[in-house]
């Protein structure tokens, strides 16, 4: 009865409540902070260098030597291990597995190798393995043992420092020749599509002009297109000589199973010794790969080297939609708050808009595709790009037609924002303006509009941080797995709308789901999903630091 | 009460209002002299200010509302279809109950509109803003901070920075809502001083509750009690002998 | 005063207050006709003991009066009066004044009742006096009276007596200049009777002045200094 009391009391008391409340949000937090901690943890670790170590392998009677990375360390069930055929002594209840990734898949066809840790024996980290990091077939671990160069071997004392000088000026003529391929000749190859377009326009319109004319313009078409072609043969001269600059040089690798190869340079990214590395070495390592990991273009099925495009693609996107999305959303807000008579249509208007915040994303993908792509698209291809014809140019998915199928996803949002900063305005301003005999716009425009922006930022964000994580619908509308160009380059007009792009969201689905080496890129799920988190954290907090300060300004009024 | 027509500001004739199902004023006639203070007094709801927001037609805001009879401002029915709303206000200006200075400096607050006139011409800005803070009392206090969000002031400053922004377009007219409704006493002195030199230069009606108020700042009063004129007098005389027993039991406060 | 034609206050307190300051004001005015009354009788029949009565009972008017006027200041300054409620305290504070004045004018005939009581006394025993002084004591009587009924004819009439006292003080006046010029020894008394008369009249004066507050208080109107009191 006391302690009843005492029980009741306490509830009564409130105490429980604000438990509870703390409680939750802790789970909250926990839960926020749990996740990110995880992500970062996996995606982080992936770039240190980890040491590569040296073991001997028992495999019944037979004893190979392996050189490998020890990725993981699990503790299976020794039952789980016997089921697969391997005998294992009675008593052993847990056994220990290693997945170690020994690179090498273009000799030993797998990167990665699971063994049982007692069959691992004499593990050792030898100073002079090498990793070398390849533009195909993944890293190479071994030991370099020599250079040649033009099939002659070369003599030199320190074959790992002459490997790597040599490697750098490789690495700059390879740049000059992706810098010549990519933009001098993909302008080139722009501009003979183009031609060919105008040709074949002119052809569609034959009729219209006169013989002489079009003949003249025909002509006119043909000697662009030659000098182009020169100038495409120049280059590729050009390529030709640096190429067969890089390729004189290889090195000699000896593999743990004492198998010689050769690695031709110009396939070389960067070549490290993980094991002979000091802290600061491996930190400066460190930092080196995830800037790659961010600056660099995707290799080998998306598994390989950086994320550029994909980052890229989403900021581009969500920038296009957010320029989009804004101005509509902020009128629509505007005319249904301000101007609208507030009646029952008006109030049907505002249930649809919001019931269209709630309706699953996907099936804007396929309106998109449908009316966005097939419909518009489809009619602007056929309007004003007859001479593209069988290949569209509007009428595919695109990053315009993602953009603005993003837009229409996120425009509830806006909407219904803004109008809730239009409502909190105290009518006490408006009057004020009005009483200065200014009219609706100039109030709207003057006094109004500024002290919604806050709102609308909000808006803004909100739309932001949905638009640059769904991937459902833009599956349907414009990203691919692997973008040709990005759709910012140097040829006019610069923006290409209409081209396909990559995106954090998708790039994550694809290289963790439809990849064909899932070991390798289970980090790079990880860290893509990081920086697609950052990037979204970067573009709300720009927002929000935008936000804040209009707040500031317009501070003391609430209230 | 009638005054000569050449001292009259306003006139109301027979005007009469309703929101909707609710008639707001009844049949009110009456006359405001210029240059002087014209004070509106009676319960809440009586329709004071919704009369006074007639003179600007502040109500046709409100789509409900419809308004019969003429208020005639220089010779001019402002109710008439001719009539442009925006020209009407910048002659009758109004101050509000609560001070609602824009989240501007307080340099744009008193230059908002003329700005909307589309002056741009700085140097004529600058002294129609010192001239209106000067006659608002409030120059000395806030010249050096020009540029400072209006929102920063106390609400004494911002009420006097209302009616400066108010002065600046100089209207004939200024209507003051419950202007020092929301102050403390020394910002509703302030207030007080400032409506009785501005006088000189506006008509001024006022609408308060505080009926100490309107006694110490106007020359004429009006009582109203639902939507009806009760008495419209000299200030003196209803203060002291007031003619209707229902604006006797009003300012003494008693209940009829 | 009763304010049967007005609503009642929202504050009651306010109206208890008003309540009291009249009550009060009504107190005083009796005390003062009672010192008046026993000062006309102390006259008459030259009773010192009833005239020493009349200063003992002057301390208690003077209490009254401060008292009052502490009130009405009270009112004043805390409930801001308008109207009907100012005028009354306006006229409270202006009655408080002249119904002292009326005390004084009583002490003073008591003054002269004693000196006259050492004299040798008239005949006819100051009928006149006596008679002067039932005038006044019933002008002032009424005058309390029109204030306590908020009597405003009963005020007009109180006003237009005031003309009769005045006759009758200047034909006292006449008739004891006669005796002085007759016989110089009565000089002395008459002069003292003069005085008393002249304290007479004066009260007839006050009580002329609380119907002229009256009818302000009634009608909002100053009719003081107008010519032809009109009816």
């Amino acid at each position: 009865m006391n302690i009843l009391s005492k029980l009741t009391s306490w509830f009564n008391s409130g105490i429980p409540w604000v438990w509870l409340n703390a409680a939750a949000v802790s789970v909250s937090l926990i839960m926020v902070f749990g996740l990110l901690g995880l992500i970062a943890y996996n995606g982080l670790g992936h770039f240190w260098p980890a040491s590569l170590m040296e073991a001997e392998l028992v495999d019944g009677q037979n004893k190979t030597v392996l050189i490998g990375e020890i990725r993981e360390i699990k503790t299976v069930p020794a039952q789980q291990i016997r089921d697969s055929g391997i005998e294992l002594p009675k008593e052993t209840q847990w056994v220990n597995r290693l997945l170690i990734k020994q690179g090498n898949r273009d000799i030993y066809g797998l990167d990665f190798r699971r063994v049982l840790e007692r069959d691992v024996m004499n593990i050792q980290y030898p100073k002079e393995l090498v990793v070398i990091e390849r533009r195909e077939w993944g890293n190479l671990y071994g030991r370099l043992i020599g250079l040649k160069e033009n099939d002659q071997i070369i003599q030199v004392d320190e074959p790992y420092n002459e490997a790597l000088s040599r490697l750098e000026t490789v690495l700059e003529l390879h740049q000059q020749a992706k810098n010549i391929s990519v933009n001098d000749i993909g302008a080139i190859n722009y501009n003979i599509e183009k031609l060919r377009l105008k040709e074949k326009k002119l052809h569609l319109e034959h009729y219209s002009i006169a013989a002489d004319l079009l003949s003249q313009k025909r002509l006119h078409i043909e000697e662009q297109r030659q000098s182009l072609n020169q100038t495409f043969i120049q280059l590729q001269t050009k390529i030709q000589t640096l190429n067969e600059k890089m390729s004189s040089d290889v090195i000699l690798i000896r593999l743990a199973s004492d198998q010689t190869i050769e690695v031709p340079l110009e396939n070389i990214v960067q070549i490290y010794k993980p094991n002979d590395m000091s802290t600061v070495q491996k930190i400066t390592h460190y930092l080196h790969q995830f800037w790659s990991f961010i600056s660099d273009e995707p290799r080998e099925a998306n598994t390989e080297g950086g994320i550029f495009p994909a980052i890229f693609g989403t900021v581009l996107m969500v920038i296009i939609m957010s320029v989009m999305v804004t101005p509509l959303g902020v009128i629509a807000a505007i005319y249904l708050h301000e101007y609208a008579t507030q009646g029952t249509l008006v109030r049907i208007i505002r249930i649809a808009v919001n019931n269209l915040a709630g309706v699953p994303s996907i099936v804007y993908g396929v309106f998109g595709l449908g009316f966005f792509v097939y419909f518009i698209g489809g009619s602007i291809d056929d309007l004003f790009y007859p001479e593209a014809s069988p290949a569209p140019v509007y009428g595919t998915p695109g990053l315009l037609w993602a953009s603005i199928t993003l837009a229409l996803l996120t425009l509830p949002v806006v909407i219904i924002t803004t109008e809730e900063g239009l409502s909190r305005i105290p009518s006490a301003i408006r009057e004020g303006s009005l009483a200065l005999g200014a009219t609706k716009i100039e109030t709207l425009w003057h006094t109004v509009l500024p002290m919604v922006t806050p709102a609308m930022f909000t808006g803004l964000i909100l739309a932001v941080a949905r638009a640059a994580g769904e991937v459902a619908p833009l599956m349907l509308v414009g990203v691919v797995k692997l973008a040709p160009a990005l759709a910012l380059d140097s040829n006019y007009p610069f923006l290409h709308l209409e081209r396909k792009f990559m995106h954090l969201g998708f790039h994550i689905y694809d290289v963790g789901f439809q990849s064909p080496n899932v070991e390798a890129a289970r980090p790079l799920v990880y860290a893509t999903a990081l920086l697609l988190v950052l990037v979204i954290i970067i573009l709300n907090f720009t927002a929000i630091v935008v936000r804040n300060r209009l707040r500031e300004k317009y501070k003391g009024l609430e209230g | 009460m009638t005054f000569d027509q050449k001292d009259v500001a306003i006139t109301v004739k027979e005007l009469s209002l309703q929101y909707a199902a609710k008639q707001a004023l009844m049949d009110i006639s009456l006359q405001i002299p210029e240059n002087k203070v014209t004070a509106f007094i009676g319960p809440s709801g009586c329709g004071k200010s919704t009369l006074l927001r007639c003179f600007n037609r502040m109500n046709d805001l409100i789509d409900i509302c419809k308004v019969q009879g003429e208020i005639i401002i220089d010779k001019q029915d402002i109710y008439h279809k001719s009539v442009n709303v925006a020209d009407l206000r910048r002659k009758v200006g109004m101050v509000f109950q609560r001070p609602n200075p824009f989240p501007k400096s307080i340099y744009e607050n008193v230059a908002y509109g003329l700005r909307l006139q589309g002056v741009k011409n700085r140097l004529l800005l600058d002294e129609v803003v010192e001239k209106s803070l000067r006659d608002a009392a409030l120059w000395d206090e806030v010249k050096d901070r020009l540029d400072e969000n209006a929102l920063a002031l106390s609400g004494g400053q911002q009420q006097r920075l209302v009616i400066a922004r108010a002065i600046a377009i100089e209207p004939e007219i200024l209507l003051l809502d419950e202007p020092a409704s929301a102050l403390d006493p020394t910002s509703t002195l302030k207030i007080e001083e400032l409506i009785y030199e501005l006088k000189q230069t506006y008509t001024i009606v006022i609408v308060t509750h505080n009926m100490q108020q309107a006694g110490r700042v106007s020359d004429y009063t009006a009582f109203m009690d639902t939507g009806k004129m009760v008495e419209f007098s000299e200030t003196r005389t209803i203060f002291t002998n007031p003619k209707d027993r229902q604006t006797e039991d009003y300012i003494t406060g008693r209940y009829g | 005063m009763d304010n049967s034609r007005m609503g009642k206050h929202i504050s009651q307190q306010f109206s208890d207050e008003l309540e009291e300051i009249k009550n009060h004001l009504l107190t005083m005015g009796g005390l003062v006709e009672q010192q008046l009354e026993k000062a006309s009788i102390a006259l008459i029949e030259g009773d010192t003991k009833l005239a020493n009565e009349v200063f003992k009972e002057g301390g208690q008017v003077n209490a009254l009066e401060k008292m009052i006027d502490e009130e009405s200041a009270q009112c004043l300054a805390r409930r801001q009066p308008a109207a009907g409620d100012l005028r009354l305290i306006v006229t409270v504070i202006k009655a408080v004044n002249d119904i002292e004045r009326v005390g004084d004018q009583a002490e003073r005939l008591a003054r002269f009742a004693t000196q006259l009581a050492e004299h040798p006394r008239p005949k006819n025993n100051y009928h006149e006096v006596y008679q002067l002084a039932q005038h006044v004591q019933s002008m002032f009587h009424d005058s309390l009276d029109a204030f306590a009924r908020v009597d405003e004819k009963l005020a007009r009439k109180v006003i237009n007596e005031d003309v009769n006292v005045d006759h009758e003080y200047e034909a006292i006046m006449r008739q004891h200049i006669t005796y002085m010029m007759e016989d110089p020894r009565s000089i002395n008394s008459s002069l003292d009777v003069l005085w008393a008369i002249r304290a007479l009249e004066r009260v007839g004066d006050h009580a002329c002045n609380l119907c002229e507050y009256l009818v302000y208080l009634v009608k909002g109107e100053d009719i003081r200094h107008s010519e032809i009191p009109q009816l």
